[in-house]
């Protein structure tokens, strides 16, 4: 038998040191006795999780490897030292080797209590669920007054001290075997069939069918329609796979999606009791092997791109098409960080296609009176561009007359509507307004990034030109499949497709530097591994800091309160790391106080796709009392700042035909949203209005004054010049909406080639940029819209950057 | 009153933290809390000169100063975690400074027990000769569910426990003034000595 013996104190002189020392001596010919020392320990600190460090290590893998564990305590103030109660929090916090490990406790003291009360302690610490050690009942060894116990030659000198410590460690010889039987796996056999369980996931119940051969759990199948979009999706593949790869429910959350992880797992939990056996078998089986990966990983590679979202790959897809390598690293569970949240629609000004959609009523209106604006306010770099579309739009003019034209674009309107969106001042009275470099590129090469992509192989809706909300112009390219997923699926295919790697749950915690030179990047792989990654250049295309509070009320110069408790509707994965990385090598920050709300979050969760949301030219804002308060087409930081003016919560009024042109619904999906009190719907407005609160006189009111100013294609009230439906039709929706945190403006500073820039304006070599972590295009404000042409045409031409640079 | 309210844990997050910070706050017109923390602490360790750690001695003197103690602790393994443990580890080993010190004992955990069981664990601790510090009796003030209990700004929003802490707290206050007017009365006849566990028990023989 081989035993573990752990001295329990890091004391230099210690009689129980001296006791097990004894122990492994005298017991040779009965036992393996090895000791163990705990004063390489360090202080059990959850938030410092060293588990995977080579002491713990140490110990977990003396203890799983042994039959028995002897512990010899001292007594420190009535109860065990510290430092053997840090070892077992250690032991019961990420790895669990003493659970069902057969334990004899001994201790010495110099008193007559030989440790008593300490022993007790112990007893009660190694029976804490976590920890689940089987501790030998009776048998207590105590040896007091130890320093007259021991003869020179460390044997204990009494006679009946010895028998007795012989009888109480023969028992535990055979405590220690029959104990580790229990350990055995009991024989089992599932009754083989599918059934049919629902687990609670983090918005509701899950139904899923589990199915079963004899020996084997075969699949699992959920039903998430109800259940948020985004991470929850990677549960609910990540937890099947894992348990079905090792059958055992023994298997690990993801972070941040815990309680569902639970949900999936107690579902099988429950599905192998219905088939007969008993779940706490599987639980006690090992992790599957993929989760017990711990060594450090090596690669090497051209181009490092941090994040997996629309900016990290499209850059490396670009890499892979000039023939170089890219390995992409993701520290979510799954690519498309906030881009796979996104609406869909990419803004890019392509008169050929736009020519075959009519104007709508208003439109030519709201470009006169942009076009009216006094040169003065425009700033230098933008007056040429301002000027040329002057005439763009004259001739436009006198060619139609009083007669319905096209809808009208260019790039050059689409530059400078960018502009005059960005333009904003701040609370100190600082203004700011996008780059004129880069938002030339932005919008002079979004076509050219619509058309890559389509070539990647995304399909786009060409029957219908898009204008999302807070995008000021009908030029959004949707794309057929629905939200952003359309982008992922078809880049993260093609940079697999073309040998590109994509590892995803591994955060990037820093640069590689050698000779003052970036040359890679550290990771932390899935199960805490380092990863390595030696790369010749670096594309940091890891987002915002929308989901990081604390970052944004210290940078926040626009508004005038950000709540602790605000929503945002990126992926919590926008913590702004890769802001923090640039920082660390000197990189300079632009625009950092100005973030963008979106107007239009759920008030719950701040999603975006909950409710109804259709263009704005369909959907009539009101208050709580049912009044308009804003023209439906101002941009989103105008429609947050009345909104929480407002008091933060309002409603997105439609009828049955509106409902029509919400992208975002299923007519299935509606129901479920007014079952569960999240939209409302009814058969007239002042219903309607009753199930929300208000008036129903003046939401009356107000929904026949808006249709009346549909009809006259003029808004004298709020101004709003762009329309299309009238609110006419039974039943009609009240969608809740609020701000919550959207887009981060502010980032790394760069130039038109992505390289990012130090403070003195220098490109930081072999380090580049793209996406929401850099800063200067839009400013104070983004249009709806460009966030996805910015990814997709500045990450490109990192790739490209980066490239050419090796070249 | 001027208390030195220990938060058990070195752990970033900590509901047991919350508590105190939100006692600190609710109870500032009555007494003045300082919120300790114990995580820049050295896991203890008899160390081979008599030296005493820096931070020990700073521990040592606020304790001194302070008219009573509040312990808020975690329950790690059904007990104290090691750190708490360490922290008056040190304590009993160099100044000896919360003999006939008042403590009143509360904890909060994400169960519903409420740590009770490390409750019991410090009040025996505490009760050692090393320590003999002045455990406010048959009062225990256990926060269960503690990860829903606080609001964005600290506050604790269940109002039944609310009023018990506040009755508990003015119960301590009390029991803080008892305990010094008793001891003015005791014949003070104890020397803080240099101390090991052995040579302690060596003494005893």
């Amino acid at each position: 038998m081989k035993l573990i013996a752990i001295v329990g104190t890091n004391a230099k002189q210690s009689y129980n040191r001296k006791l097990l020392q004894f122990m492994k001596k005298h017991f040779e010919s009965k036992a393996e006795i090895e000791l163990l020392e705990i004063k390489d320990v360090p202080m059990f600190n959850q938030s410092d999780n060293q588990s995977y460090g080579e002491v713990i290590q140490r110990f977990n893998d003396k203890i799983t490897a042994c039959d028995g564990v002897i512990m010899a305590t001292p007594e420190y103030n009535h109860s065990i030292p510290s430092g053997l109660k840090s070892l077992i929090e250690w032991l019961s916090f990420d790895l669990h080797p003493l659970a069902g490990k057969p334990v004899m406790i001994v201790g010495a003291s110099l008193g007559t209590q030989g440790s008593s009360r300490a022993q007790l302690h112990l007893r009660q610490i190694l029976d804490a669920p976590g920890v689940d050690a089987n501790v030998m009942p009776g048998y207590e060894f105590l040896l007091g007054r130890a320093n007259t116990a021991f003869d020179d030659a460390g044997n204990l000198n009494n006679e009946g001290t010895v028998d007795f410590l012989e009888i109480c460690f023969l028992r535990f010889l055979r405590f220690a075997k029959i104990s580790n039987q229990l350990n055995e796996e009991e024989e089992f056999s599932f009754e083989p069939g599918e059934y049919e369980v629902n687990a609670i996931g983090h918005s509701g119940n899950l139904p899923m069918k589990v199915s079963f051969s004899e020996k084997r759990i075969e699949s699992i199948k959920i039903d998430t329609k109800g259940e948020t979009e985004g991470i929850a999706d990677v549960v609910f593949v990540r937890i099947p796979d894992k348990i079905l790869e090792g059958q055992t429910l023994n298997v690990d959350a993801l972070s941040g999606a815990s309680e569902t992880s639970h949900g999936v797992i107690d579902g099988v939990a429950k599905a192998v009791k219905l088939a007969g056996v008993n779940p706490d078998i599987l639980k006690r089986r090992p992790k599957p092997a993929s989760s017990r990966i711990r060594e450090d990983e090596e690669y090497t590679c051209d181009v490092v791109v941090v994040g997996g979202g629309g900016a990290g790959l499209s850059a490396a897809a670009t890499v892979l098409q000039n023939g170089c390598s890219a390995i992409v690293l993701e520290k979510y569970p799954a690519v498309g960080g906030n881009t796979i949240r996104s609406g869909g629609p990419v803004n890019a000004a392509d008169p050929k296609w736009q020519m075959r959609f009519e104007e709508n009523p208003g439109e030519r209106h709201t470009l006169e009176a942009l076009l009216s604006t006094d040169e003065r306010e425009i700033h230098a770099e933008y007056l040429e561009d301002f000027r040329a579309l002057k005439e763009d739009f004259a001739a436009y003019q006198n060619k139609f007359g009083t007669q319905k034209g096209h809808l009208f674009d260019s790039p050059l309107l689409h530059r400078i509507q960018t502009y005059f969106g960005g333009k904003r001042t701040d609370l100190n009275g600082n203004t700011i307004y996008g780059q004129y470099d880069l938002v030339k590129i932005l919008t002079d090469r979004a076509l050219e990034s619509v058309n890559w992509l389509e070539e990647i192989g995304v399909e786009y809706d060409k029957s219908i030109v898009f204008a999302p909300v807070g995008a000021l112009w009908r030029r959004g390219h949707k794309p057929v499949k629905s939200y952003g997923t359309a982008f992922i699926l078809a880049l993260s295919k093609y940079v697999e497709e073309c040998s590109g790697k994509i590892i995803t749950d591994s955060p990037v915690k820093e640069f590689i530097i050698e000779n003052g030179e970036i040359k890679g990047v550290i990771a932390t792989g899935v199960n805490g591994q380092k990863l390595t990654v030696h790369a010749k250049a670096v594309i940091l295309a890891s987002g915002g800091f929308g989901a990081n509070t604390k970052m944004l009320k210290e940078y926040n110069t626009y508004w005038s309160h950000i709540d602790d408790d605000i929503r945002t509707t990126n992926s919590y994965a926008m913590t702004g790391d890769g802001i923090q990385l640039g920082k660390t090598v000197g990189a300079a920050l632009t625009g950092m106080g100005f973030t963008q709300m979106m107007p239009v979050a759920d008030p719950e969760t701040g999603e975006l796709f909950s409710g109804l949301q259709v263009p704005p030219e369909n959907f009539v804002i009101v208050n709580l009392e049912g009044k308009r308060f804003i023209n439906e087409f101002s941009g989103r930081d105008v429609l947050t700042k009345a909104a929480i003016d407002q008091g933060g919560l309002f409603y997105l009024i439609a009828d049955d035909e509106i409902k029509k042109t919400a992208a975002n619904t299923s007519q299935e999906k509606i129901d479920q949203q007014v079952e569960a009190g999240t939209l409302f719907r009814a058969d007239t407005i002042e219903e309607l209005a009753m199930k929300v609160g208000m008036e129903p006189a003046i939401l009356k009111a107000t929904v026949e004054k808006y249709n009346s100013y549909v009809e006259q294609g003029f808004d004298p009230e709020f101004h709003k010049d762009t329309f299309s439906l009238k609110v006419e039709k039974a039943p009609f929706y009240a969608t809740p909406r609020k701000p919550a945190v959207h887009h981060t403006m502010g980032g790394l500073k760069i130039d038109t080639s992505a390289c990012v820039l130090d403070e003195n304006g220098k490109p930081i070599k072999n380090l580049y940029a793209a996406g929401e972590v850099a800063g200067g295009i839009h400013a104070g404000n983004r249009l709806g819209g460009n966030a996805l042409t910015d990814i997709f045409t500045f990450g490109r031409i990192a790739g490209k950057t980066a490239v050419d640079k090796l070249k | 009153m001027r208390y030195l309210a220990i938060v058990g844990t070195n752990s970033e997050v900590s509901t047991n933290r919350l508590l105190l910070q939100f006692m600190q706050k609710h109870f500032s017109p009555e007494a003045e809390i300082e919120v300790y923390e114990i995580k820049e602490l050295p896991a203890f360790m008899e160390p081979e000169d008599s030296e005493v750690p820096e931070k020990v001695a700073v521990l040592s003197d606020k304790i001194l100063k302070a008219d009573g103690i509040i312990i808020a602790t975690p329950e790690y393994d059904h007990a104290i975690p090691a750190v708490l443990k360490s922290a008056l580890e040190w304590i009993s080993y160099t100044s000896q400074a919360l003999t006939d010190k008042p403590v009143l004992i509360v904890g909060a955990s994400h169960g519903t027990l409420g740590s009770s069981r490390a409750q019991a664990h410090l009040r025996q601790i505490l009760d050692s000769p090393e320590l003999a510090a002045r455990i406010m009796p048959s009062s225990e003030f256990l926060l269960g569910k503690s990860q829903s209990a606080f609001d964005s700004s600290g506050n604790l929003i269940y109002s039944d426990k609310v009023s018990e802490l506040e009755e508990i707290f003015r119960e301590f206050v009390l029991f803080t003034d008892i305990t010094s007017r008793l001891l003015k009365e005791k014949v003070l006849n104890k020397k803080v000595k240099k101390y090991t566990w052995q040579e302690q028990e060596d003494k005893l023989q």
